[in-house]
Formats: C-alpha cells, structure tokens, sequence
C-alpha cells in the first residue's frame, strides 16, 4: 500500500468512514514515514488548539453600541432610499423594493396630507375657541346689565375666562365699578380690575373711584390696589379721602398706615 | 427561551429589528476579531475592521440573502481587509504586489506572537486565510468556496497544499 500522508489530515479530523480509517490505521502500524507524518500533524494541530483567542478591547463595542443607536434613530426613509442603492441592479428585491418605496411614498404623501387636515382641524378649532371667547364677551357684557345683581356678580366673575381682556371688557368692568347700585357687585369688579392693575385705564379708574365711591369696604379694597401697583397719584384722592368727615374711622387709618408707604 | 439562529437573527436585523444585531455582535466579534487579527497582525486595525465589518453588517441589512450568516460576515471582514491593503498599498506606491503581507510588527515578534502565528505569516494571504477560516474559525469547505469565490474542490485541494507549508515551516521554527 502506497503512503497515507494525503489523508493524514482527514483521518485526524474524523472525516473517513470506518473503512478509509481502519485502512490508514493498519497502515500506520507498518510504515514508519505515515506515522511520522501524522506525529507531526498532530503537534501542528496541537497548536491550533492551544493559540489563544484574544479579546479586543471595550473599544469596539462601544463604538458599535453607537453606531447601532445612532443608525436607529435615522429616519426610515433615508435607510430605504441607501438600501435600494446598495442592491446589485437586475435584482428582483430590487423592484420589489422600488414597489415598496412607491408605497411608502403614497403612505408618506396620505400621511402628510392627514397631517394637513389635523392641521386644519387645529385651525378651525382655534377659531372656534376665538368665537367661544366672543360669546362669552358678549354674555359677559349682557350679564352685566342684568337686573339681578348675582347675574351681574356671575358676569364680572366671568373675567377668569379671559387672559388678555379688550378695552371694552375693561370698560365694562369700570363701569360696574362706578355705576353699580349694589356694593357686592362694584367689590366683584374691583377684584376683578385688581388683576389688570397695572393698565393706565384701570389705576385711573381706581384713583377716580377713591374720591366717589363711598362704601368702606370698597375703599380699602380700592386704597390696597392702589399700594400693590405703587400708584404715585393716588396720593391725592387719599389725602381727600382723610379730610372728609364721613370716611370711616378705620378706612382713615388705612391710609395713614399705607401713605408712608407710596410715597 | 430556545436560542434563535445567525440566520433568524440576521432576518429579523434585516426587516429593522437593530436590536438583535447587538446578539450578532456579542457572538461573532471576537470571531471577526481574531480572523483579523490572525490575517493581519495588528490590533488596532483588526479593531478599526471589526467595527467596520459590524457598521456594514447594519448598513447593508436589507441586502441579507438568508443564506449562511457566518459566511457573509467572513466575507465581508475579508473584503474590509482587502480594501484596507489596496488603499494603503496605493498611498505607498508599492505596487510589486497585489496581495496583502502580514505586517508583524518586528519587534514584538518574540512576546506577542505564537510561532504558529509567525509561521502562518509565512504563508501567502490567499493560503493563510484558507487555514484561518477552517482551522480556527471551523468553516467547513463548501462556505469557504463561496467566501472566496472558488469551488469546495479547489479549496480542498489548496487547503491540502497550504498545510503542508505550513507544517514545514512550523516544525522547523520549533
């Protein structure tokens, strides 16, 4: 029988089946060039066994971990465009991707027309949020020539509803202030100027109403307005206020004590 | 939980599934490291190239053919190699060669390198990653063949001769 050394590597591997094997084996017993071959074979794969596998360092996960987020969060639409790029031409997929970006382009496109009608949606739903703020003006000001003083109460209190009133809501506030008969209602309207204190219309107002109203109360509501927004001529009307023999003892007071304070 | 495949895996990366490229990536880069490594020498560029066969793995995702995942790593950290000699040979202007040398670096030779590692150096790259990939990586012939383009005939054929160098030129180094 002629040298095995050819099959030396498929013997050590396991590869031959039994009869190739018992062949090579009974052959190695009698040639001493075979089984030298194989010796040295075998310490060439001991070797192999023995090389180490390396690890490399946190580097590269890191930089993959990267990639791999910052790949996420590319839009759809780009990946789609590269991969139809990426693709050997004639390809089938090819096409098909080609079908699926047309689609994608149709979706994209109803989306973005969706998106537009939201939009509009959104448009149409401000308007009417502008109306409901005309309404609400307008039931305000009707509210406010109502009879019932708690209607006309209900109507100043509905001055919550609006962030950045008109000059006519103002006014109208004003106008309670001033001509109301009933002291709860020009009181609700100062608390509701209280908020806009710091427009012209209304510390002049409030300046105006010190020398006319006569309810104590108001007076004081009115005298610690006028002190919060450090209005410099209501000084005037105040002094009045103390010369007038029908102010009240405690409304006098009030001022004494906030006088210091303006000026 | 049965384990899924490369092939299961690769699919669903392929369809968008980022997320399973990490497992891709914890099994096989050491693989793709070391093949690198064993080809080349050099650490630092078999981690430069391990990253970059890991970014083309996601990149060219949707390009997967549901074939044999091992296989089409192997290909693509061969070509990542390739590419990297080509451009650097041709900044060097060395052009009596077209294949690729392993660049041990001289003087480490004697700590970081194994003599079966210096005796693969020997080899010609074509012959080195022919043993590379069956030896350490145990890719069997027939994927071989499609990694490099050839028939599992031919690779069985110049396996055969490719050891045989290599077992001369080791047996003399020890």
């Amino acid at each position: 029988m002629k040298h095995v050394t050819d099959s030396l590597t498929d013997y050590l591997d396991g590869l031959l089946n039994q009869e190739e094997s018992a062949a090579i084996a009974s052959h190695l017993k009698e040639c001493s060039t075979c089984k030298q071959a194989l010796a040295q074979l075998k310490e060439l794969f001991g070797a192999f066994e023995q090389e180490d596998v390396l690890a490399p360092s946190k580097r590269v996960r890191e930089h993959f971990l990267e990639a791999l987020k910052s790949e996420q969060t590319t839009k759809v639409a780009t990946t789609l465009e590269n991969n139809i790029n990426v693709l050997p031409k004639k390809s089938g997929v090819r096409i098909l991707l080609k079908i699926a970006a047309g689609i994608a382009l149709l979706f994209g496109a109803f989306m973005l027309g969706r998106n537009q009608n939201e939009r509009q949606a959104n448009q149409s739903l401000a308007t009417q949020e502008y109306k409901m703020l005309e309404m609400q003006q307008t039931a305000m000001i009707s509210l406010m020539g109502n009879q019932s003083p708690s209607k006309r109460i209900q109507g100043v209190n509905l001055i919550t509803k609006f962030k950045n009133p008109d000059e006519e809501i103002i006014n109208a506030l004003v106008n309670r202030l001033f001509l109301d008969k009933n002291m709860n209602v020009r009181l609700t309207a100062v608390e509701a100027l209280s908020m806009f204190a710091k427009s012209e219309t209304v510390k002049l107002a409030f300046i105006k109403a010190l020398a006319t109203e006569k309810d104590p109360s108001i007076q004081i509501a009115i005298i610690q307005n006028l002190v919060r927004i450090q209005a410099q001529n209501a000084a005037e009307p105040m002094k009045y206020l103390l010369e007038q023999e029908d102010t009240q003892p405690f409304v006098k007071e009030e001022i004494n004590r906030v006088l210091g304070e303006i000026i | 939980m049965k384990e899924l495949t490369n092939e299961e895996l690769m699919a669903t990366v392929s369809v968008g599934n980022l997320d399973m490229l990490k497992v891709l990536f914890e099994r096989h880069h050491k693989h793709v490291f070391n093949f690198l490594y064993k080809m080349c020498g050099d650490k630092m560029l078999s981690e430069d190239l391990t990253q970059e066969v890991f970014y083309k793995l996601m990149k060219y995702r949707t390009s997967y053919n549901h074939g044999n995942f091992t296989s089409w790593m192997f290909t693509i950290a061969r070509n990542s190699l390739k590419t990297h000699f080509r451009q650097h040979k041709e900044n060097h202007e060395d052009i009596s060669s077209v294949t690729y040398a392993l660049t041990l670096v001289q003087d480490d030779i004697e700590s970081d390198y194994s003599t079966l590692q210096k005796a693969l150096a020997t080899l010609s790259a074509s012959d080195r990653e022919l043993i590379v990939l069956h030896r350490f990586h145990g890719i069997r012939y027939q994927e071989i063949a499609a990694i490099i383009n050839s028939t599992p005939g031919a690779v069985k054929t110049k396996m055969s001769r490719a050891m045989q160098k290599l077992k001369s030129v080791y047996l003399k180094a020890i």
